[in-house]
C-alpha cells in the first residue's frame, strides 16, 4: 500500500517536474559507432596503410644508397625518410589496441619516434657494430635516429655526411637495420587493424575507460599536448630548473625540418578533432559528437575560436632558417604559439571529456 | 527523558542482526581486499605514484614498500575474517586491527577519497565497539544484546543515505537534471537499457528518483510492511548505479549492508545457512554504568555525524566549486567536474618561470582529482616548490593556472593565478585565493 503511494507520489513528481520546465535539450543520440569507423576507416588505417607503403620506399632507396653510396642516393634516401616521418606524424595519436603499450613494448609513438635522441648511443652503436632495435634505448632508434644518422646535424654539409658513410661501414648497417625495425613494427600494428582490431575497435562503443572512444580521445589529448609540452615548451627553456633556451631539443633537429613537421601535428590534431581524413572529406569525429551534448555546440565554437589562434600564430613563425635557429635568434614567435596552445589546452584536456562523459582513468570513481 | 533514552539503548534485543551484519561485511571487506590487490591497485595507487596528496592532518602518514602494503592487506583480509567469526578479546582485537589497517591504506592518498570508503572506515570503527561475546556460532534464538550496537549501525546508514538524498535538493540537480543529463546520453550502448538512458526524459526521472530513493528509503526499510519492497528497490537502484557508473564494489556493500533492517527470524536463518550453531549460549554482560557512558559516547558520536557535513554553510560561496566542506558529507555523484590545472615555478634570484609537465609526477588519476580541488592544487604547488628548491632553484614561488567546468559550463579560472601559492598554508579557514563562481 504504502509502496504504491510512493510509486504514484514520485511519477506524479517527475511528471509535474518536466512538464514545467520547458527548456528540456533535445538529445540527439550520436551514433558513436558510425563515429568510430569514421576513424578506423578514414583515418586511422589509411594512416597506418600509407606509413607502410612509405617505409618501403624509404627502405628501396636505402637499398639503391647501400650498393651505390652517392650523394644522389644519400638524398633520395634523405627525401623519402622525410615523406614518411611526415606520415608517421599522422598515425602518431593513435597508440591504442596493437600499438598501445604491450609486455616490454611501449606505444608505438615510444618505440619508433623518440626524442630527443641520445647522440653517444647511436654513435657507438655505429662504432662497435653492436646493433640493437628491441632493448630499452628507445632514445637510440626509430624515426629520429634514422635523422641523426642520414643528417648528422643542421651545419653538416652533405658531403661530410656522405664521408661518414664511407668512413663508417656500420652507418649504412644502422641505416637499414633501423629502418626494417620500424618496418616490422608498422606491419605488425597494420596487419592487426586489418584482421581482428579495427572490427574490435567499432564494437567498444561506450564511453566507459576501455571503449575506444575513451581511448582514442586519451591518445588525442596526449598527441596534442606533446606539441606544447615538449615540442615548443622544452627548446624553449620553459621546463622550471631550465635556465636557457635550448634550441637542440626541437624535434628534428638535425634535419632543420622541425617547423614543417610541427605544422603537419598541428593540423593533424585537427584532423582528428573534425573527424576528418587526409583528402578533406569530413566524416563524424569528437567535433560532431560535442554537437549532440549538453553545452556542447558553445564548447565547439570556443575551441575553434582559439584553434583559429593557434594557428595564426602557428602561420607568423618565420619559415625561412630551421626552428632551432628561430628560437635562439627571437624566440617570441614561437613563445607566441606556445601561449596560444597554453589556452587552448582546457578546451581539448578537461571540458571535452567532462562535457561527453568520457571514463579517462581506471579506479572507482565517488558513488553511491 | 534521559532515562528513558537509556532504557531505550539498554533493551536487550536478538544478537542475529549483529552477527549476520558482521557476516556479511566481513565477506565484503574479504572480497573488496582481494579485488584491490587483483587490480593492481596497490602498485597503480601506493607504490607508483612519486607524490602522495595527504588528508588535512594525517600528512604524517606515509606510503610503504610494495610487499609491506601487500603484508597489510592480507592482515586486513584475516581481521575481516576474524570479526566474522570470532568472539571475545579475538574478536575485539580483529575489529581494531580492521579498522586501523583498512583506514590506513585510505589514508596514504586523498586522490582516491571516496565516501563509500569513508563510510567503512566509521563502520569498521563502530564495529570496535560491539558486543564480542557472540559469533555465527552461538546460540542466536537465545542470544541477546542492547539495542544501542544495531541503533547506531542503522543511524550511520540512515546518516549516509537522508543526507545524501538532502544534497540532491538543489536547482541543478533537480530541475536542470545536472550532471545525470551528461551522464546519462554517456551510456546509451548498454545492453538492453541503452534506449532508456538516451531517452531525453530519464534524466530528470533519474534525478528525481535518486533524491527521493536516498531520502526516503531508510524509513522504509524501517517500516515493516513496506521493507521488503524497498529491499527490492535497494537492490534495482544500486544494480542501476553499478551499471552505469564505475564505482566499484559500493553497490555490493550497499546491497549487503540494508540488509541490517530484515527481522531478527531473517537473521538467524540467513546466518545458520552458513554456519551451523557450535557453542552453549555465550555468558552475557550484566547492564552496568559503562553502558551509560557508552551511550552519551553514541550520542556524542551522532551527534557529531549529523552536524559535521553543515560546516559547509560556514564557508563563502558555492560548495560545488570551492568543495570547502564537500568531503565526509555523503555528497556522492553529485557533479560533473574536470579541470586543467598549469603550475609555473618561478626562481626568485634569476626570475625565470619554468612550466611544470604534470605527468612527471602524477598519475592521470591524480592529476585529474588535484586539477579541480583547490586543497590538493595546494598541496602539489607546495610539493613542486620543495621540489625544486631541491633541485636548486632559489626560493621558488609556485602559482597555477587552473580552469575547470562544472556541470558542461564553460570552464573558468579556479582561483586567482597570480597567487604565490607556497605563502599559502591549508586550514579550515577560507581560501581566499578563490576565485568564487559567479553566473
Amino acid at each position: 500500500m504504502k509502496k504504491g503511494l510512493f510509486y504514484i507520489i514520485i511519477s506524479t513528481l517527475i511528471f509535474t517536474s518536466c512538464k514545467r520546465d520547458k527548456d528540456i535539450k533535445n538529445q540527439d543520440n550520436f551514433d558513436r559507432e558510425a563515429m568510430l569507423k569514421n576513424y578506423a576507416e578514414e583515418l586511422i588505417i589509411p594512416a597506418y596503410e600509407e606509413l607502410n607503403l612509405s617505409i618501403q620506399g624509404l627502405l628501396n632507396s636505402i637499398n639503391s644508397f647501400e650498393s651505390n653510396i652517392t650523394l644522389q642516393n644519400l638524398n633520395n634516401v634523405k627525401l623519402e625518410w622525410q615523406k614518411t616521418y611526415s606520415v608517421w606524424i599522422t598515425a602518431n595519436a593513435f597508440n591504442i589496441g596493437p600499438a598501445s603499450e604491450q609486455g616490454l613494448n611501449k606505444s608505438l609513438n615510444e618505440e619508433i619516434a623518440t626524442f630527443p635522441i641520445s647522440e653517444s648511443k647511436i654513435q657507438s652503436a655505429v662504432e662497435t657494430g653492436n646493433l640493437n632495435f628491441n632493448d630499452f634505448n628507445r632514445d637510440a632508434r626509430g624515426f629520429l635516429a634514422l635523422e641523426y644518422i642520414l643528417f648528422n646535424g643542421p651545419n653538416t654539409s652533405e658531403d661530410s655526411v656522405l664521408n661518414l658513410f664511407t668512413i663508417q661501414t656500420n652507418r649504412t648497417l644502422f641505416l637499414k637495420q633501423c629502418a626494417q625495425n620500424i618496418q616490422t613494427r608498422v606491419a605488425r600494428v597494420l596487419s592487426e587493424w586489418q584482421t581482428t582490431y579495427k572490427n574490435e575497435f567499432i564494437a567498444r562503443n561506450g564511453t566507459d575507460v576501455g571503449s575506444s572512444t575513451s581511448q582514442l580521445y586519451n591518445e588525442f589529448v596526449k598527441s596534442f599536448e606533446t606539441i606544447k609540452n615538449l615540442k615548443i615548451e622544452l627548446p624553449l627553456g620553459k621546463r622550471p630548473g631550465q635556465i636557457q633556451i635550448e634550441p637542440k631539443l626541437v624535434e628534428a633537429y638535425y634535419s632543420g625540418l622541425s617547423l614543417d613537421f610541427l605544422k603537419i601535428h598541428i593540423q593533424n590534431i585537427e584532423r582528428i578533432y573534425l573527424g576528418q581524413n587526409k583528402n578533406g572529406q569530413d566524416g563524424l569525429g569528437f567535433k560532431d559528437y560535442l554537437e549532440t551534448v549538453t553545452n556542447g555546440k558553445e564548447l565547439v565554437v570556443s575551441t575553434l575560436k582559439q584553434w583559429e589562434n593557434v594557428n595564426n600564430t602557428l602561420n607568423k613563425i618565420p619559415t625561412n632558417a630551421p626552428l632551432s635557429e628561430i628560437i635562439r635568434n627571437n624566440s617570441e614567435p614561437v613563445e607566441d604559439l606556445r601561449i596560444e596552445l597554453q589556452k587552448h589546452t582546457r578546451f581539448f584536456k578537461s571540458d571535452m571529456s567532462s562535457l561527453l562523459g568520457i571514463a579517462i582513468t581506471y579506479s572507482s570513481g565517488d558513488g553511491d | 527523558m534521559i532515562e528513558k533514552a537509556h532504557q531505550f539503548f539498554n533493551t536487550k534485543i536478538s544478537a542475529a542482526p549483529l552477527v549476520s551484519f558482521r557476516l556479511i561485511f566481513g565477506a565484503l571487506m574479504v572480497f573488496s581486499a582481494i579485488r584491490f590487490m587483483y587490480l593492481g591497485w596497490i602498485e597503480d595507487h601506493f607504490t607508483e605514484p612519486l607524490f602522495h596528496f595527504k588528508y588535512y592532518g594525517f600528512s604524517w602518514v606515509k606510503s610503504a614498500s610494495r610487499f609491506t602494503l601487500y603484508a597489510i592487506h592480507m592482515l586486513m583480509i584475516l581481521s575481516a575474517i576474524g570479526i566474522m567469526f570470532l568472539q571475545g578479546i579475538a574478536y575485539r582485537i580483529a575489529a581494531v586491527v580492521l579498522f586501523l589497517t583498512f583506514t590506513y591504506t585510505e589514508l596514504i592518498d586523498l586522490t582516491y577519497y571516496l565516501n563509500h570508503y569513508y563510510f567503512v572506515s566509521l563502520i569498521c570503527f563502530l564495529l570496535i565497539f560491539m558486543p564480542s561475546y557472540v559469533s555465527p556460532f552461538s546460540n542466536l534464538k537465545n542470544t541477546q544484546i542492547k539495542r544501542s550496537s544495531i541503533f547506531i549501525l542503522k543511524a550511520q546508514i540512515a546518516i549516509l543515505y537522508v543526507y545524501a538524498g538532502l544534497a540532491k535538493i538543489n536547482y541543478e540537480w533537480l530541475i536542470e537534471a545536472l550532471p545525470l543529463k551528461i551522464w546519462l546520453p554517456a551510456n546509451d550502448n548498454i545492453f538492453l537499457l541503452g534506449p532508456l538512458f538516451a531517452w531525453k526524459y530519464s534524466p530528470y526521472i533519474f534525478s528525481w528518483a535518486g533524491m527521493l530513493y536516498d531520502t526516503f528509503i531508510v524509513l522504509f526499510l524501517v517500516y515493516t510492511p513496506t521493507r521488503v519492497w524497498a529491499y527490492l528497490t535497494v537492490i534495482l537502484f544500486h544494480s542501476l548505479t553499478g551499471i552505469l557508473f564505475q564505482i566499484g564494489v559500493f553497490p555490493l556493500v550497499m546491497i549487503g549492508i540494508a540488509s541490517i533492517f530484515f527481522s531478527d527470524a531473517w537473521h538467524v536463518k540467513l546466518v545458520r545457512f552458513f554456519v551451523k550453531e557450535k557453542a552453549p549460549v555465550p555468558k552475557q554482560n550484566s547492564p552496568s554504568s559503562n553502558y551509560t557512558l557508552f551511550n552519551y559516547l553514541i550520542l556524542g558520536y551522532l551527534v557529531f555525524q549529523v552536524l559535521f557535513p553543515w560546516r559547509y554553510v560556514l564557508y563563502p560561496g558555492n560548495l560545488f566549486w570551492t568543495e570547502e566542506g564537500y568531503r565526509f558529507s555523503w555528497r556522492v555523484m553529485l557533479m560533473e567536474k574536470a579541470g586543467t590545472a598549469t603550475f609555473y615555478v618561478k626562481d626568485n634570484k634569476t626570475g625565470r618561470e619554468g612550466i611544470v609537465n604534470n605527468t612527471e609526477f602524477l598519475n592521470p588519476h591524480q592529476e585529474k582529482q588535484m586539477a579541480m580541488q583547490p586543497d590538493m592544487i595546494l598541496q602539489f604547488a607546495h610539493f613542486l616548490g620543495q621540489y625544486y628548491e631541491s633541485k636548486g632553484m632559489h626560493k621558488p614561488s609556485v602559482r597555477a593556472e587552473v580552469y575547470v567546468t562544472l556541470n558542461a559550463r564553460p570552464s573558468r579560472l579556479l582561483i586567482d593565478p597570480n597567487v604565490d601559492l607556497m605563502k599559502e598554508k591549508d586550514s579550515f579557514k577560507p581560501k581566499n585565493w578563490l576565485i568564487h563562481y559567479k553566473d
